[in-house]
């Protein structure tokens, strides 16, 4: 396809959930599985658009307030059930967003206002998203050129969906009014106020292949920074026009994959409708198999009026100085760092994907030596698990980054070598104390072993197993049963 | 610059770079605010802004609209005093306009409207709840008066701030006396340009309970955090106890008079029947408005000086001073580093009178289960049962106002435990 001829524009808008607490209160970002601790059912009704016109009356008219039902937890507090004034913006939240915006190249403003954004599908229970733009004119350099990022802001999540149907709630909640049969949207509050960077692009990307490499530009950059990560921690919606078409949005198109395939298949569509002359502006949901289906006509500019409940949003220049002078560095700049210390490709790609880069990093200054912290950091864990037939998740929680800096801080003093590491991990494992567990034959061995014929002395003529028995009762466990095995043996023959 | 208002389509000349949007009023002084075409709002710092050009003056749409008065529908009339629930931010400016005109009430709660007409809209005074004292009570109830007593309505709705709402609807339940029809406060705590806003549930539950039969001066408003029914709450027992829920008004040691959903009134307790003896004189609502205001309220705290009671007394000259005490109805005794039991028995002999209310909110005082109780007792003080300290207040400043009531500390003591608007309970469950 000849995308220059097609007059092809392209933009992205990327979502990312930051890692934080949520952005207008103390309340922790977590996604809940289990039943709700109880519900509050709300209605929503119209309001006047900004000019106060008078399409409330008109609205009302045309039929009742819609109904929603909220699920809360004892995780869920009165700013999510729209029952307090929102606390001030999150700090963490807010940081991360100024550093993201310093990635991309942009002008932070430095006196913004948070907005409420009108919503009245139920998503949020109050009737509004909070969000504020924090930079604009920035950009990323991609292969293709210079693509422009026209904003980045930053907003609360919206409520999950659970359900359109009647009864998707607990029947035995403290809520007993509610009416058989009638059609309701319910949602769950846990996802409603976790912090979401938006990135808007300007239609800057000229073919699907641009398109991609700058949502893995970006995608690099947010994830550099505190971000959520996992399946619906990302959104991604492209926007595209062809010449004489009309602009097409596109949801839910974050997959890599996909971004190439999905782009050229609704351009072919759009060849077609611009053919019978029947474009029109509409939001469509990106599908697996990369094309799209209709999801509705595309909304005008959205309403947005100040948030009242809070002051005026002040950036200063002393904040924007302190964390330029800390941003995060990109991955391929990692990459670079972890290649000179002498890691291979493969324990690189490592660090990442077991997202061990501080660990390694903190060890790393323990002990100067890149192999040895690698090996112990990604290697060893990994080895025992499979070796003791124990999930890693559990050895990961064991041997954590304390427990490691222990074993290597006796390695470094010479207490043990580089071999015992990994048998003082595996003792740690099956649960010998942690100071035991670095004590080795050379050291007190001779304790060990006095002890050992001691028990023999008493109680001759036993079987192995039996003195094994003994032996481990009077150390309780604080000595390798490998080793006194042999010691046994030893005396025994 | 100069010519620039709020509303304008404007470009905002800084050194270095140019902004286009509508230029909004001042948040704070010394801060220009823009609205981009994104719908985002920005600042700046006045100092930092070269010029203002206006690109597009502001056009002023003023849209007609027409109520039409359905003749099936009764008629109540509502008093608009501020408040929340009467104020919308006006996005195109930034500021904040006044609903006080049926027309504008119908623009943003058309729901108020579906069981009744708004025949008339009175507006005292705008005032935000905690700027209001017993003028603006006595101005509200002689408005009250004047819609109570014309026939062609039915009930009276009242918008008011929360913040002090309760000390009004004490107000204005020893204020109208011989009440003939409903007189309904309500209020909202989330502002009305919100599609949440609580609002449209408390207007529509206002609006039916004026044209019920319950005649008592009720708070209505939700009754919990869901969006499906409030409460009628006896204007003499409500407190605010909440500083944001929408249920923030709760009914202390009585019930609610009724749950009212939008379509329907379910009863829970005794009320004062609507007169329904047209044209007599018995059903005028007459006004009682005398008030002194040299009265106070004190919350007593542990180890706190009596001496603040010299302070009232003495140097300030006040008539009367609602404690609220603790417990049963305690305050520091002759065994407390700082006594109050001298100082109190001084004050009253120089005639200040002195009562009693709880500052556990909720039950009834008893002064006689514990010897502490029984040494303040001595000392004259008029415990006031089970009525609330806000209650308490406003009606000791209304039995004061009567001046041949205020000059005999018996007959005083008689009609503060006189039950004259529900105030008082001697039966709690």
């Amino acid at each position: 396809m000849d995308y220059e001829k097609l007059g092809f524009k392209c933009g992205l808008e990327i979502h990312q959930q930051l890692d934080t607490k949520k952005l207008f209160c103390n309340c922790q970002s977590i996604l809940r599985k289990d039943e709700p601790d109880f519900i509050v059912r709300r209605r929503l009704h119209a309001v006047a658009g900004e000019s106060g016109e008078v399409d409330v009356a008109a609205k009302h008219e045309m039929g009742k307030d819609k109904e929603f039902v909220y699920q809360g937890y004892d995780t869920t507090c009165l700013v999510e059930l729209d029952e307090e004034p929102p606390h001030e913006i999150n700090k963490d939240a807010l940081n991360i967003a100024l550093q993201i915006s310093l990635l991309l190249n942009c002008r932070i403003l430095p006196l913004t206002q948070i907005m409420r954004k009108t919503v009245i599908d139920g998503s949020n229970t109050s009737g509004f998203q909070r969000t504020v733009l924090i930079a604009q004119d920035g950009y990323v350099e991609t292969d293709g050129g210079r693509v422009g990022i026209n904003a980045v802001i930053l907003e609360e999540d919206a409520a999950r969906i659970v359900s359109r149907t009647p009864q998707a709630y607990p029947e035995k909640s403290s809520t007993k009014i509610f009416t058989k049969g009638k059609d309701e949207v319910v949602y769950k509050l846990d996802r409603l106020g976790i912090p979401l960077v938006e990135i808007v692009t300007a239609p800057d990307i000229k073919t699907p292949e641009q398109a991609k490499n700058v949502s893995l530009k970006i995608g690099e950059i947010l994830r550099s920074c505190r971000v959520r990560r996992g399946i619906g921690t990302i959104r991604q919606d492209v926007s595209i026009s062809i010449e004489h078409g009309k602009r097409i949005e596109m949801k839910g198109v974050q997959d890599l994959k996909l971004i190439v395939p999905t782009i050229n298949n609704e351009i072919e569509r759009q060849i077609d409708l611009v053919k019978m002359k029947k474009s029109v502006a509409e939001v469509r949901r990106g599908n697996p198999d990369a094309t799209t289906s209709f999801l509705r006509p595309l909304p005008g500019s959205a309403r947005m009026y100040p948030e009242t409940d809070l002051p005026m949003l002040k950036i200063s220049r002393d904040l924007i100085n302190k964390i330029k002078k800390n941003l995060p560095r990109l991955r391929k700049d990692i990459e670079e760092e972890l290649n000179r210390k002498g890691l291979n490709q493969e324990m690189i790609k490592l660090i990442f994907k077991m997202n061990k880069l501080e660990e390694f990093r903190e060890l790393l200054e323990l002990v100067s030596n890149p192999q040895l912290v690698a090996k112990v950091v990604l290697m060893l864990p990994k080895e025992i698990a499979s070796h003791k037939k124990v999930s890693f998740e559990k050895i990961e929680k064991i041997l954590n980054k304390d427990i490691l800096a222990f074993v290597l801080e006796k390695y470094k003093k010479r207490k043990i070598s580089e071999r015992q590491i990994k048998e003082s991990l595996e003792r740690i494992v099956k649960g010998v104390d942690v100071n035991m567990a670095v004590k080795f034959e050379n050291e007190d061995l001779g304790n060990v072993e006095e002890k050992i014929m001691k028990i023999i002395k008493e109680k001759p003529g036993l079987s192995e197993k039996a003195y094994m028995g003994l032996v481990m009762k009077e150390f309780r466990g604080k000595v390798d049963g490998k080793i006194a095995m042999e010691i046994i043996k030893k005396y025994i023959k | 610059m100069k010519n620039a208002v709020a509303g304008d389509y404007v470009e905002v000349h800084l050194t270095r770079q140019i902004y286009e949007g509508v230029l909004l009023e001042n948040p704070e002084p010394g801060i220009i605010l823009l609205k981009l075409d994104s719908g985002y709002n920005i600042g700046f710092n006045k100092k930092d802004v070269l010029e203002i050009r206006v690109l597009e003056k502001s056009l002023e749409k003023k849209e007609e609209i027409e109520i039409k008065k359905d003749e099936n529908k009764p008629n109540i009339a509502m008093i608009i005093t501020g408040g929340t629930i009467a104020a919308r931010l006006n996005p195109k400016k930034g500021g904040v306009d006044w609903l006080d005109t049926p027309e504008s009430l119908f623009k943003f709660y058309p729901g108020v409207f579906d069981k009744v007409n708004i025949v008339k809209v009175e507006v005292p005074f705008m005032k935000a709840s905690e700027d209001m004292d017993f003028k603006d009570w006595q101005k509200l109830a002689r408005t009250a008066e004047k819609l109570l007593n014309d026939p062609n309505i039915k009930g009276v709705v009242v918008t008011h701030g929360t913040d002090f709402l309760h000390y009004t609807s004490a107000a204005l339940s020893f204020f109208l006396k011989n009440l003939n029809k409903p007189v309904v406060l309500t209020y909202s705590q989330r502002s009305i340009d919100r599609a949440s806003s609580d609002a449209n549930l408390n207007l529509q539950c206002a609006a039916l309970a004026a044209i019920s039969d319950i005649a008592e001066v009720m708070l209505v408003g939700h009754a919990s955090s869901n969006d499906d029914f409030c409460h009628a709450m006896p204007g003499t027992k409500v407190r605010k106890l909440h500083s944001s829920k929408r249920d923030a008004f709760k009914v202390v040691n009585a019930k609610p008079f009724a749950k009212i959903f939008p379509n329907r009134i379910e009863i829970i307790s005794d009320y004062n029947f609507r007169n329904i003896l047209k044209g007599t004189s018995k059903n005028k609502v007459k006004l009682d408005l005398k008030f002194e205001e040299k009265v106070a309220l004190v919350k007593v705290y542990p180890g706190q000086n009596p001496d603040i009671l010299d302070y009232y007394y003495l140097k300030k000259k006040y008539k009367g001073i609602v404690l609220e005490m603790s417990g049963l109805g305690h305050a520091p005794t002759k065994r407390a580093r700082k006594s109050w039991t001298k100082k109190l028995k001084q004050v009253q002999e120089k005639g200040l009178v002195v009562c009693a209310a709880a500052q556990t909110v909720y039950g009834r005082l008893d002064p006689l289960v514990y010897s502490n109780g029984r040494e303040l007792m001595k000392t004259g003080i008029i415990y006031l049962e089970d009525m609330l300290s806000e209650t308490a207040l406003i009606k000791l400043g209304w039995v004061l106002g009567h001046a041949d009531w205020a000059k005999d500390k018996k007959i005083v003591r008689e009609k503060m435990l006189e039950n004259f608007a529900g105030e008082l309970n001697d039966r709690l469950d």
